[in-house]
């Protein structure tokens, strides 16, 4: 194989394994959108609360440390050498789940019924909310996140993809992130669960029939109060593992909660209320962007990566707005 | 998997009632009143629906017969007058709580999950019955499989009962409009209800489907005990089903009896025959 191809299929790889980071995210979107029809601004956030919850429970990070500290004028930082991660990550599930709880009982129990412009409004205010209160309670600096997955570029792959390229071409093998595919293997086994859990128990089925029909819901007796916890449950460990993936990659910062809104053209490919669109939507914009970054990158002086997903996004718009693989619009005349 | 189940043990709905008799009073209404800001939908309706009985709630279109059934079962909460079912009183009750305390209903307009089997469907009627946490369930092992199984195996039953079982698969938005009432009566009773309210059931059907569905009301009626409050248009069905009737016009209760009493009532026969109100 010549090393031109060899490239064409790096380049093809590494947007697949950034595309299913974009999937992870989008996947929080669908989740809360489909079973409430709010547009949840605050995923990003929310995956940078969480990874920012994990460092500082890793790390042994007092909370509110700063605040503390300039009202008692004390200097107290950490309370010990940190838990350990399955421990912290555990914990920080509790508090993801303390969180919908607290948002149910505070936000949204107070606006149903309401548009969804006010739900979708109220869900911008919680992003803000959420990213200074996660910069007050750990601090905004940026941190490194290490939960012990592999991570720099698989030599044996390298040595692999070697031998593809005849003897004397100038190639070196195909570069991929260890990290990248323990994040592959990790969103498959997410979005299997998910969808297993989905579709064969009692609260799965409870999930799906609120997700369908609001008012049929009630009537079988589903406390809709109930389910948005558990939803937003959900989408929190969702974040949770986006965080995660996110975090080991490019470290915990504010930027983070910026990658939501490449979710954005994912949702908008996909469909908004399909969990599959979720993440073929997201692959295609990894793919998309990556091959557009190196092939038509050079002939307009790059930096394609930060606007294609939008155009792509802006084209589907256009010409299939449910995405593809949303709901058909119908509207009732 | 330790479910028996033996082919000739009887199969019933019905939950214990909470000591109603046969013949006494499941649910009173009592002075009843509903507005939506200056228009009534209700005013001042009493009657009472007793145990066994298939009570009929007749009326023109726009007399409030729905909005009394959304008002029994807790999307509506009336702004005066009280609801008291199997014994307890209350005024304001959620949709989930009704549904808890064995209400099931069907709607008018069919709100079945379009996106969902049959099976499923069905399935969710059960889910105030199901009561293993989401942790077993996650696991999907001990408890929560066990009763899994057992609800699924009496959800069959009503399948067999509702004659759909050539269907059980089929996501419910493919189905034509009288089976689809059927699976969301077939629903209803997965909660083994105490009380039934059917919004309805026979609209937009054939003669043939409209024979069919008197036939299930009846057999859940007479099998499983299962008492009954159904709205209904066409005359023909309602005088044959039902025990009593109580008829609504303009929110206002006009007539209430047999159904031959209601028939011979003079205000009923104004009220339909459209006679001025002056």
């Amino acid at each position: 194989m010549s090393p031109a191809f060899l490239n064409f299929i790096e380049i093809f790889i590494n947007g697949l394994m950034a595309g299913i980071m974009y999937s992870l995210v989008a996947l929080g979107f669908v989740l809360i959108f489909k079973a409430s029809g709010i547009f949840n601004f605050a995923q990003g956030v929310m995956a940078l609360f969480a990874a920012l919850t994990l460092v500082g429970l890793q790390t042994g990070q007092v909370p509110f440390s700063h605040l503390i500290n300039a009202i008692f004028d004390t200097d107290i930082h950490n309370w010990g050498p940190g838990l350990p991660t399955v421990l912290a990550i555990l914990l920080t599930m509790v508090v993801m789940i303390a969180l919908a709880w607290v948002l149910e009982k505070f936000v949204l129990n107070h606006l149903i019924n309401q548009e969804p412009i006010i739900l979708f409004m109220a869900t911008i205010g919680l992003a803000y909310f959420l990213e200074g209160f996660g910069d007050l309670m750990w601090g905004s600096d940026v941190k490194t996140l290490d939960v012990g997955l592999p991570s720099g570029g698989s030599f044996w792959w390298e040595d692999v993809t070697r031998a593809w390229a005849p003897e004397d071409a100038d190639y070196w093998g195909m570069y991929i992130d260890k990290l990248d595919i323990s994040a592959t293997i990790i969103a498959v086994v997410l979005v299997t669960a998910l969808s297993l859990f989905s579709q064969y128990t009692a609260t799965g089925r409870a999930l799906r029939a609120v997700a369908d029909d609001h008012q049929a819901a009630l009537s079988v007796g589903i406390s809709l109060r109930k389910i948005w916890v558990i939803v937003w449950s959900i989408a929190g460990f969702v974040a949770l593992v986006a965080g995660i993936m996110w975090g080991a990659k490019s470290g915990v910062q504010f930027s983070l909660s910026l990658i939501a809104l490449k979710a954005l053209p994912v949702l908008i490919l996909g469909g908004f209320t399909s969990i599959p669109g979720a993440i073929v939507g997201g692959l295609i914009i990894g793919v998309g962007e990556k091959l557009a970054e190196a092939y038509i990158g050079p002939m307009v002086g790059g930096a394609i990566e930060n606007w294609f997903a939008y155009v792509v996004a802006l084209a589907f718009l256009l010409f299939r707005p449910q995405g593809l693989f949303g709901d058909r619009i119908i509207e009732r005349i | 998997m330790n479910v028996h189940v033996h082919p000739t043990q009887e199969f019933r709905f019905m939950r214990p009632d909470d000591g109603i008799e046969q013949g006494d009073p499941l649910l009173v209404v009592d002075n009843i009143s509903l507005s939506f800001g200056g228009v009534k939908a209700i005013t001042d309706i009493s009657f009472d629906i007793l145990k066994g009985e298939i009570r009929a709630i007749i009326g023109p279109n726009g007399a409030g017969k729905t909005s009394m059934l959304n008002v029994i079962n807790g999307f509506y909460h009336p702004q005066k007058g009280t609801i008291t079912f199997r014994g307890q009183k209350r005024s304001r009750m959620r949709p989930h709580e009704a549904a808890n305390h064995g209400i099931a209903r069907t709607f008018q307009n069919i709100a079945l999950f379009h996106g969902m089997s049959v099976l499923d469907n069905i399935m969710t009627g059960r889910i105030t019955l199901m009561k293993r946490n989401m942790l077993w369930q996650a696991l999907w092992r001990g408890p929560a499989e066990t009763e899994e199984i057992e609800n699924r195996e009496i959800v069959e039953r009503i399948i067999d009962f509702l004659e759909i079982e050539h269907i059980r698969k089929t996501p419910v938005g493919r189905l034509p409009y009288g089976l689809q009432k059927r699976v969301e009566l077939g629903r209803s009773l997965a909660a083994e209800p105490s009380l039934l309210l059917l919004d309805e059931p026979m609209a937009g059907m054939n003669l043939e489907e409209k024979e069919d569905m008197s036939r299930y009301i009846l057999d859940v009626n007479q099998q499983f005990g299962t008492t009954i409050a159904l709205i209904e248009h066409d005359m023909g069905v309602v005088m044959d089903l039902s025990d009593r009737v109580v008829v609504l016009d303009y929110g206002q209760k006009i007539g209430d009896g047999t159904p031959d009493a209601v028939r011979n009532n003079q205000d009923v026969i104004d009220a339909y025959l459209g006679v001025s109100h002056d």
